[in-house]
């Protein structure tokens, strides 16, 4: 009698903890990556950009807090147009709501590439990114550089 | 016989009429535009007037751009790919630099040249550019985060693989700018304020009429 009544007990913590797992992987972001490219750069341009997606998939929000490269000082900007004036402000801390995307396009928010060797950012090259996140933490990303094809 | 020459009278009624809509559709923007000196890229020095007879797309921008710049210039080397190789010869795409003490004419020639190697990079001194600036009505702006610091030595503080280090001073700086795209017809008058964002063929179709003015 005593065994039935510990393994009922055993299976009703099982699913206690089940269901607090599932609660709690429902209410955590999901990150992901799609569509990342780098514009290759002239041959003496000290600048270039990159664009793609950002998608949270998840259930809670979550705060891109640093970007990183090694081959360029790398920073999110965006391209605002004010009376016909072209102005690029520094974003920090960018909030990505759950279930909702950053979209990263030309004249628009844009990974800004500083201080770049042109030959690294030509053709075919391959650079990764590590977008460092408040909750998901570091992901990288590898992306292709690719002719200007606006 | 006639049935042949009704056709093409016809055709040649509609071609007119096409031509002159293209063209009858665009004002003449009195205040924009003018003659100006600069340096090409060659590092000859250029008038305005020497472009007389070619229909100009003239932009603004900044080689140190990221953005907006070279998505620009994509797009004009798009556009420009449009026309036909008779109609390139009555066009000249233009960008003025409002950086030009980091853009010297070579820099600009290589610049450009990756876009298209017909386009024309126009530099000058500060007073130059300033002055064809306040010609279009454009404005231009040193930003002012990264405005006087070397990208040098923002280098410094974040880690990089750099095989090519150099101890010149690389003062790169930020800029917001105008992004107008200035349409003028072959006598130097502005005709069209255009945008990155124009339909490419409604932009085609509107240089094509200031061609067959």
């Amino acid at each position: 009698m005593n065994n039935r009544r510990t393994k009922w007990h055993y299976l009703l913590v099982l699913l206690l903890l089940s269901i607090m797992n599932s609660v709690y992987a429902d209410s955590q972001p999901e990150i992901v990556f799609e569509k990342f490219w780098i514009v290759a750069a002239p041959d003496v341009a000290r600048s270039t950009a990159g664009y793609g997606v950002i998608k949270n998939k998840g259930d809670v929000a979550d705060t891109l807090i640093n970007i990183r490269c090694d081959m360029a000082m790398i920073m999110l900007h965006k391209t605002e147009i004010t009376s016909g004036m072209a102005k690029m402000i520094h974003q920090s801390n960018s909030v990505i709501e759950a279930h909702s995307e950053l979209l990263l396009e030309p004249m628009s928010f844009h990974l800004m590439f500083m201080d770049i060797t042109p030959a690294n950012f030509s053709e075919g090259k391959q650079i990764t990114v590590k977008f460092e996140f408040e909750t998901s933490g570091v992901s990288e990303v590898n992306m292709t550089v690719k002719a200007n094809n606006y | 016989m006639l049935k042949k020459l009704v056709i093409l009278l016809f055709i040649s009624l509609l071609s007119v009429q096409i031509s002159h809509a293209e063209g009858d559709e665009l004002p003449l923007f009195s205040g924009i535009g003018g003659s100006f000196s600069a340096v090409d890229a060659d590092g000859k020095a250029v008038e305005f007037s020497d472009f007389e007879g070619q229909v100009v797309v003239l932009s603004f921008g900044y080689t140190n751009c990221a953005d907006i710049c070279p998505f620009t210039l994509g797009y004009l080397a798009r556009l420009y790919s449009k026309l036909t190789e008779e109609e390139q010869t009555k066009v000249q795409i233009i960008f003025v630099t409002i950086d030009p003490e980091y853009d010297t004419p070579g820099h600009l020639k290589q610049f450009i040249g990756h876009f298209n190697s017909d386009f024309v990079g126009l530099s000058g001194s500060k007073e130059q550019i300033d002055y064809i600036v306040s010609l279009f009505q454009a404005k231009y702006q040193k930003l002012s985060v990264l405005n006087t610091v070397p990208t040098k030595n923002i280098r410094r503080v974040t880690p990089k693989l750099f095989s090519d280090e150099s101890d010149e001073e690389d003062k790169a700086s930020l800029y917001s700018h105008s992004v107008t795209l200035y349409l003028i017809d072959k006598s130097g008058f502005t005709r069209s304020l255009e945008y990155t964002g124009t339909p490419v063929d409604e932009f085609v179709s509107k240089i094509r009429g200031l061609i067959n003015e």
